[in-house]
């Protein structure tokens, strides 16, 4: 099928997103040398400051979430392609200071790349700067290497804690050892009913029969764990939570954060009623959703699906999630 | 016959991989949508863009500053991991180029495997992983093989030739790296798009000298 978008020159996809994006939300952010999104009004210099790179095309993320108490900086690639290492370490420089950097890379291949060659040449320069990579995905199975997890949804709330420690005043290692506990206790696990088009070539992402959909499907259309036959909400969010709740062994009386974000096509309907396929099942596990969100965050264009995320929460990331935080695609106040 | 090449020849050679990439950006796109995202071209004529920018604005440049010149402007041209991948290949060219102007084979297996060496630190990846090492590897096995005084037609026609054996092989392969390892056996059959840009580039840096 021929692609259906409203665009212009395909080429040139990244710019203009980002031009309508600073009208629309001038008042939080700002862009800074073409592929910096910045906060509109910068955090003070003796706070440590929160750097995030990735590309484009999975709107409202990365960028929607700059702002007071998220992100100081999201360095935007191309089109579901990462940022080079300039423009990232251009990044890093801007954000130089005494109390340092919290550097959040989604574990991509591109991603990580610019990431490591960023941070090799900014520690030459002396910029401190401390990297958490997330990789929290657990479609190839909790058991896989760190490598081989894609990084998903869990960057976003990862955001908003380390932003809420990062404006409280707290060091870099006290915010690097926080973020890492959120970091090693979540996990994401992605359905995908209907595939969508890569909006630079016009061209699907993949491919799915009308009667199937593929539990384990990346941001970027890579493969899950193969097809099955379509499920409805219950028992697809009763396999899905089954799989989450396990992977980070969440317990009778565990409290969880539970985030069901919608990859595109998916509507808010369907993800209210699989959320509360997810509280009967966890009811039945005495396990507690002490905190969730229902809403579109990282998407992948008009694919049809979700990403179903867990984190194990303690009173110190409840009250840091809660802490107050205003920016384009999340505020708390 | 050339037995030795100077420092505009290697412009040429630079320009003849920028034009071969330009004229097959859409095949790449279409391998790249069997294993991957199908953007593999489109990410590749962006990278030959800056090459090309690169060039045309530094007509005076020195060539050991305009590699590296050029391989700063690839990583800025946002190609995901093609980026930091080419653009480290490209800063190691300036690396590995001796001082003298006028290179023979040996003097160009230098400057090329310096190049080759710079990526595979990046990359990581060896021979069998479905990646652009699988073409990039064999190139250089096939230079280093060659004699010091080497036709330089030859020696590229050989190095380009390894290259293209390199990709084909990577059709019987599964992937360990990028979006492809996703796929297990589903990208058995298809080469890897990243193999076939650098064979292509290595078949650019031959005809072009070729046809000088």
């Amino acid at each position: 099928m021929k692609m259906k978008k409203f665009i212009n020159d395909p080429m040139n996809l990244t710019p203009e997103l980002l031009e309508g994006f600073e009208i629309a939300c001038g008042d939080k952010m700002a862009i800074q040398s073409e592929k910096l999104v910045v906060r509109a009004t910068p955090k003070d210099e003796s706070k440590v400051a929160l750097v995030t790179l990735g590309g484009a095309g999975h709107e409202p993320a990365l960028s929607g979430f700059v702002g007071e108490g998220l992100l100081d900086v999201s360095v935007v690639g191309d089109i579901f392609a990462a940022p080079g290492p300039p423009k990232v370490l251009e990044a890093l420089r801007m954000m130089n200071r005494e109390a340092g950097i919290l550097f959040i890379v989604l574990n991509h291949a591109g991603d990580v790349m610019s990431a490591n060659m960023a941070m090799e040449m900014a520690e030459k320069e002396g910029i401190k700067v401390k990297m958490i990579l997330t990789h929290e995905d657990i479609a190839p199975g909790i058991d896989t290497p760190i490598e081989d997890r894609r990084g998903l949804v869990g960057c976003v709330p990862l955001y908003k804690i380390a932003g809420a420690a990062a404006e409280a005043g707290k060091s870099l290692d006290e915010i690097y050892e926080i973020s890492e506990r959120f970091n090693n206790n979540m996990a994401t696990l992605a359905v995908a009913m209907n595939s969508a088009t890569h909006p630079s070539t016009g061209d699907c992402l993949f491919e799915l029969p009308d009667d199937e959909m593929e539990i384990g499907m990346g941001q970027h259309g890579e493969a899950g764990t193969g097809p099955t036959k379509i499920l409805n909400a219950d028992d697809t969010a009763k396999v899905m939570a089954d799989r989450l709740a396990a992977a980070i062994d969440a317990k009778e009386g565990d409290r969880l954060m539970v985030i069901l974000n919608g990859a595109g096509a998916t509507t808010l309907m369907e993800l209210f009623i699989v959320l509360r396929g997810v509280k009967k099942f966890l009811d039945t596990k005495g396990i507690e959703i002490v905190t969730s969100r229902v809403g579109e965050f990282l998407t992948v264009q008009e694919m049809a699906g979700f990403q179903m995320f867990f984190a194990k929460m303690d009173n110190e990331l409840l009250d840091l999630w809660n802490a107050p935080g205003d920016s384009p695609y999340m505020t708390v106040r | 016959m050339a037995q030795t090449i100077n420092h505009n020849d290697v412009v040429t050679m630079i320009r003849g991989a920028v034009n071969i990439i330009k004229d097959n950006h859409e095949m790449l796109s279409k391998l790249d949508s069997a294993t991957g995202d199908g953007d593999h071209g489109t990410t590749m004529l962006r990278t030959m863009q800056a090459v090309e920018n690169t060039l045309n604005e530094n007509p005076d440049e020195a060539l050991k500053e305009l590699l590296y010149k050029i391989g700063w402007a690839i990583m800025s041209s946002d190609g995901g991991s093609t980026g930091p991948l080419l653009g480290s290949f490209f800063m190691g060219l300036s690396e590995g180029l001796p001082e003298a102007t006028e290179l023979n084979g040996a003097g160009l297996t230098d400057t090329i495997s310096a190049g080759i060496d710079k990526m595979h630190k990046q990359s990581r990846a060896q021979i069998g992983d479905k990646t652009m090492m699988d073409a990039l590897l064999p190139a250089q096995t096939a230079m280093k093989a060659a004699a010091a005084d080497i036709d330089i037609n030859v020696l590229l026609d050989q190095a380009a030739q390894a290259a293209e054996e390199g990709a084909k092989a990577t059709e019987n392969m599964t992937a360990k790296f990028g979006r492809a390892r996703n796929l297990g056996d589903r990208v058995l059959g298809h080469k890897d798009p990243g193999s076939v840009s650098i064979s292509l580039i290595f078949r650019g840096f031959h005809e072009s000298l070729e046809q000088n």
